[in-house]
């Protein structure tokens, strides 16, 4: 390993420190805020870092990574959404029973899985960052474990995962034994060579879709999001929601470009029924949904339906789409979490529709915050989420996917519906208040307001401005090429 | 130049944005100054630039500057550039001038009000639409002004909207101006259609090349354009509006349905002449219309009791003069009984504000009466306005205007005897009702008590434009009397100059005919509501005049007639489909989703077991999806 490789990694290396430190913090029995302060400066650390490694990508270290500036985009965003997520988990676990500071360790695990799945070039190392990502989610999932729904969601998330672990092993294993190689870019010579895709490679393809449609909550293995997100801490759940899909979202969207799938029209077949499936049932799921939490697993289903309209094309505008849909989303998602979090009383979460009702009367900063929230989920003009789905359609019909793009389009005005339902709600008449006693840390409360605004703005700012983000995107992606 | 041009309408629009966004927070004075400020300082830079481009006129005739490039789509490009020509120049400083006079009244009439920004705000928004309407290069920014202008009369009818009927006035001259809206926006398409551009200097370049005379395409966009006019300026049968448009307050009633808005129509149709010169047909029509509103109207506003529905059917029927004039093809005279009916009618609207004011709130004339030596003020310049609207001869601005328009209607190329008889008739009711409204107002005994007199904000408007009601006319002499111009010179820049039918008779005489109806007029209202009471006393108990006057008093029943043509059919209509049919397509849509949503949720039944089936299935999907392909 040469020194510039050691060099490209040590953003990842900090990352993996950070999990260190934070033992070693609590081997000397320090409390919350330090543990969570100390996190909080770590990821700032590894945005530095990355900051700081810049002039040296793209590196590859053979064979199992490579760090270009697809992966930096990616862990980019991914470092955001855990700096957010922290911030929100003080206030969150600071006021339930359970003791909080094991979670932090467990969160930047979790995050150095999918911080590796992006960079990952390799069935290995793929395997290896995703079992990470999983086995730190089963305990968070469970993290409240006095809980009833939390050890339910824990468990069944345990099960599922293995299963689907298992299946992407035997894929793995049927696409070695065509190629010979584990290795993404040898994988593609092969098959080059080959000429045209074989069953066995399909098949092999085949069943790995079931682990990365596990996780991405993809349709038909989407059963477990509404239970996973109803159980899980809320915190945890908007993880899930974010750094953990965009991970595998990542790899996944790495390994299609290295072996140019987009060309191979069973390939693409498929993922366009995944994706049509997707946009469908998740839709349809959240219409009469009347938990939060679960009606934003059931969104979050057919929002990954849409992107996979965007990752059909597979040239650089569908790339550029889907790394935008995925910010755009992801700021958006922490936004409606934050609010779950912070309206969310000591016994139980905010979860239910019936306690929002009035809340603009009550809490108009909160209620605002939200409404922006599922206008841009909804893809309503001027915020994030517009610009997002339009560029995921201007992306969709340059490829002439006419079928994923109608439905896209017919499925976006069902989901308008449940959206504008809470909204309604929320503006109602006859405010019932959420009580909710004050933290005894007023900083933090402070500090998540500012996160909030923060997100709030940037949801507008891109929505208005969003050729800034793009070129910001296509600067990134100019650098593994 | 270029940017104080941009500037006339722009003060206008900053006006309404500080006054709808802070007005409420400001104090009364300041909102007063605002609103009226905006308006005088757009009135001074308008008179301004009027007095170089009489001094130096540009080359091409007109000053014109490209703001920005509003859209381009494909071969059509529209810029937001405006134009002022003579003609628009003409109505930009009636806009501003008179505009700026009713604002400062306004701040005296309205002070009682507690939506004083509100009005202000209104005002000053409509003053941008109408300025943004006539100053247009192109079609699509005048009719963004014309819209601009109906909404603004929408809301200012609508003022006191706490009153059903004023809403529902409101939303009369809302509907109605709508139909008139529409035709003229479908003759928009079709000019588009044909000549490819909207730009207005464009169209009346290309359109004599393109059309030829009394073609069927030419002519169907002249009427409907002439439709939109007719919407506008409520001209038969598009007419019944602007009475009920009286709920809204005086000063709207001047600025809006008297100076402004409801000459929209003229000046659509002088500035398109060049369209409807193509159409002799649709010219002739015109003056029919014309014609038949001004006696239609003049008629109605001989019986009306209301001070302010006798100022608006005269409104209605000096706009059909303005018509006739355009209709004959005396494109000067009609612009030029504009000018001059702009000052005296918006001056009697004030003055009747002021009266109505005074005498709280009344609206009847014959619940007023003496108010000579209470509201000598008041009185003399109202007197002023009615001279100029009865068109005494010599000593007003309306006899310079009505007698061009009458001579024309008989002399010009598309004039004949009979538009001219209709016309003399109109003059000879003009006088009549003009002086019945004075005498029953300001003469005889008191009947109601006189309140507060109107401050000086209001009263200083009244003296200056009872000063140009009586020396407007000067500008523009009757050829036989004195060769004094200088108006149609200036307006004839832009349009056409009349072309006389041979042979021309003796101009002299019918001038006297004219001013001997006019005179009949006075004395006919003198002797019958001064001299004779008894001879209207006695007709109250004659069937056939009882039944008249009431076909009269509610328009010839033009409401009634539209109540049984569209009313009721379109009530019947919507009755028939009370459980609307198409809704039941929505209903279908929403419970199959409803269903569907029932149907999937089974699959989240919350076991393993069930996930577990799911992911097997969803193996075995893919992988049959796999050996099909």
């Amino acid at each position: 390993m040469t020194e510039q490789q050691l060099m490209a990694l040590l953003p990842f290396m900090v990352l993996a420190a950070a999990s260190i430190v934070i033992i070693l913090l609590i081997a000397f029995r320090q409390g919350h805020t330090v543990i969570q302060v100390t996190g909080f400066l770590l990821m700032c650390l590894v945005i530095f870092a990355m900051w700081y490694v810049r002039g040296v990508l793209p590196q590859t270290i053979a064979p199992l990574l490579i760090v270009d500036g697809f992966g930096a985009l990616f862990t980019g965003l991914i470092v955001f959404c855990v700096l957010v997520v922290g911030l929100f988990s003080y206030i969150y676990f600071e006021e339930r029973e359970e003791n909080p500071r094991e979670y932090y360790i467990l969160i930047f695990l979790s995050t150095l899985g999918a911080a590796i799945l992006t960079i990952s070039r390799h069935f290995m190392s793929f395997f290896i960052g995703l079992e990470l990502l999983s086995i730190s989610l089963y305990a968070l999932i469970a993290y409240l474990r006095t809980r009833n729904n939390a050890i339910e969601a824990g468990i069944k998330y345990l099960v599922l995962a293995a299963l689907t672990s298992a299946f992407l092993l035997f894929g793995m294993a049927l696409i070695y034994m065509e190629t010979g190689s584990m290795d993404f870019a040898v994988i593609a010579q092969r098959l080059n060579a080959a000429g045209k895709s074989s069953a066995l490679f399909l098949t092999g393809f085949g069943v790995m879709m079931v682990a990365v449609g596990f996780k991405l909550a993809l349709v038909p293995f989407h059963l477990w999001a509404a239970d996973v997100y109803q159980g899980a801490p809320s915190p945890v759940a908007s993880f899930i929601a974010t750094v953990s899909k965009v991970g595998v979202f990542a790899v996944f969207l790495r390994f299609c470009q290295e072996l140019h799938l987009q060309n191979n029209s069973a390939v693409m077949m498929l993922i366009s029924a995944v994706a049509i499936l997707s946009m469908i049932s998740g839709n349809i799921l959240a219409l009469r949904q009347q938990n939060l939490k679960r009606l934003l697993a059931y969104s979050s289903i057919a929002h990954f339906g849409y992107l996979l309209v965007a990752f059909l094309p597979g040239n650089n505008t569908g790339v550029e789409a889907a790394v935008f849909y995925l910010t755009a989303y992801a700021i958006t998602i922490l936004a409606a979490f934050g609010i779950i979090i912070l309206l969310s009383p000591g016994e139980k979460d905010a979860d239910s529709l019936s306690m929002y009702r009035g809340l603009f009367w009550d809490k108009p900063f909160m209620a605002i915050v939200l409404t922006v929230a599922l206008l841009s989920l909804a893809g309503i003009p001027l915020t994030a989420g517009f610009i997002g789905k339009f560029y995921v359609l201007t992306a969709g019909v340059e490829q002439r996917a006419w079928l994923p793009v109608i439905v896209l389009v017919i499925t976006s005005v069902i989901g308008l519906y449940y959206y504008l339902r809470i909204i309604s709600t929320i503006f109602a008449d006859s405010p019932v208040t959420i009580q909710k006693e004050r933290s005894l840390n007023q900083f933090f409360y402070t500090a998540s307001y500012a996160a909030l605004v923060v997100l709030t703005l940037l949801l507008f700012g891109i929505g208005v401005m969003p050729a800034v983000i793009i070129q910001g995107i296509k600067q990134f992606l100019v650098i593994d090429r | 130049m270029h940017q104080t041009l941009s500037l006339i309408p722009a003060l206008p629009l900053a006006g309404f944005l500080i006054l709808s966004l802070l007005g409420r927070r400001l104090p009364n004075r300041l909102v007063a100054l605002i609103g009226a400020g905006v308006i005088s300082a757009a009135a001074i830079i308008a008179i301004w630039l009027g007095i170089s481009f009489l001094q130096a006129p540009p080359d091409s005739g007109a000053y014109s500057v490209e703001l920005w490039r509003w859209m381009s789509v494909a071969n059509f490009n529209c810029s937001f550039s405006l134009h002022v020509d003579a003609l628009s120049l003409v109505f930009v400083f009636v806009i501003t001038f008179v505009g700026a006079l009713i604002h400062i009244y306004s701040a005296g009439f309205m002070k009682h009000d507690r939506d004083y920004a509100r009005f202000f705000a209104s005002m000053n928004l409509f003053v941008c639409a109408m300025l943004l309407l006539v100053m247009a290069d192109n079609l699509v920014l005048l009719y963004l002004g014309w819209e601009g202008v109906g909404l603004c009369s929408y809301l200012l009818i609508g003022f006191w909207y706490e009153t059903t009927a004023n809403v529902q006035a409101a939303n009369k001259a809302f509907y109605i101006t709508r139909v008139g809206d529409t035709a003229m926006a479908i003759g928009f398409f079709l000019l588009f259609r044909e000549l490819g551009t909207l730009d207005i200097p464009a169209i009346q370049k290309l359109a004599p090349e393109h059309f030829t005379s009394g073609s069927p395409i030419i002519t169907a966009i002249a009427l409907l354009l002439l439709a939109g006019g007719m919407g506008k300026s409520a001209q038969v049968p598009l007419q019944t509006w602007l009475p009920d448009a009286m709920a809204g307050p005086s000063p709207v009633s001047a600025l809006i349905h008297a100076a402004t808005m409801v000459t929209a129509g003229v000046y659509l149709v002088a500035r398109m002449h060049v369209l409807f010169q193509l159409s002799p047909l649709v010219m002739s029509i015109t003056a029919v219309i014309g014609a038949l509103t001004l006696f239609i109207a003049g008629c109605s506003a001989m019986v009306q009791t209301d001070i302010k529905r006798i100022l608006a059917y005269s409104t209605i029927s000096q706009v059909g003069y303005m018509f006739l004039a355009l209709g004959v093809g005396a494109w000067s005279a009609g612009v030029f009984h504009f000018f001059t009916h702009a000052f005296f009618k918006a001056l009697l609207f004030l003055a009747a504000g002021a009266v109505i004011e005074s005498l709280h709130h009344e609206h009847g004339i014959f619940k007023m009466g003496g108010l000579k030596n209470k509201m000598p003020l008041v009185f003399y310049t109202f007197l002023a306005g009615a001279a100029a609207l009865a068109a005494l001869p010599l000593i007003t601005a309306g006899f310079f205007s009505k007698d061009q328009v009458l001579w024309y209607a008989l002399s010009a190329n598309g004039g004949n005897p009979l538009l001219w008889i209709v016309a003399l008739l109109g003059a000879f009711i003009t006088a009549f009702y003009t002086t019945r409204l004075m005498l029953v107002v300001f003469w005889g005994t008191e009947k109601t008590h006189v309140g507060e007199l109107p401050g000086r904000l209001m009263t200083l408007p009244l003296v200056i434009l009872a000063i140009l009601s009586i020396c407007a006319g000067f500008i523009e002499w009757p050829h036989n009397m004195l060769h004094i111009t200088l108006f149609s010179d200036l307006v004839q820049k832009v349009l056409p100059p009349v072309v006389e039918a041979e042979p021309v008779p003796s101009e002299a005489l019918f001038q006297l005919i004219a001013v001997v109806a006019t005179f009949s007029g006075v004395f006919v209202g003198y002797l019958l509501y001064r001299k004779n009471t008894s001879i209207i006393e006695s007709w109250k108990q004659t069937p056939a005049m009882v039944w008249l006057r009431d076909f009269f008093y509610t328009g010839w029943k033009f409401d009634e007639l539209y109540n049984i043509l569209f009313v009721r059919p379109f009530v019947f209509i919507t009755q028939l489909n009370k459980q609307d049919v198409i809704d039941k397509i929505y209903a279908g849509i929403v419970s199959l989703f409803q269903r569907l949503n029932g149907i999937f949720s089974v699959s989240q039944d919350g076991s393993v077991r069930t996930y577990v089936i799911g992911v097997l299935i969803g193996i075995i999907f893919i992988l049959a999806l796999q050996l099909i392909l």
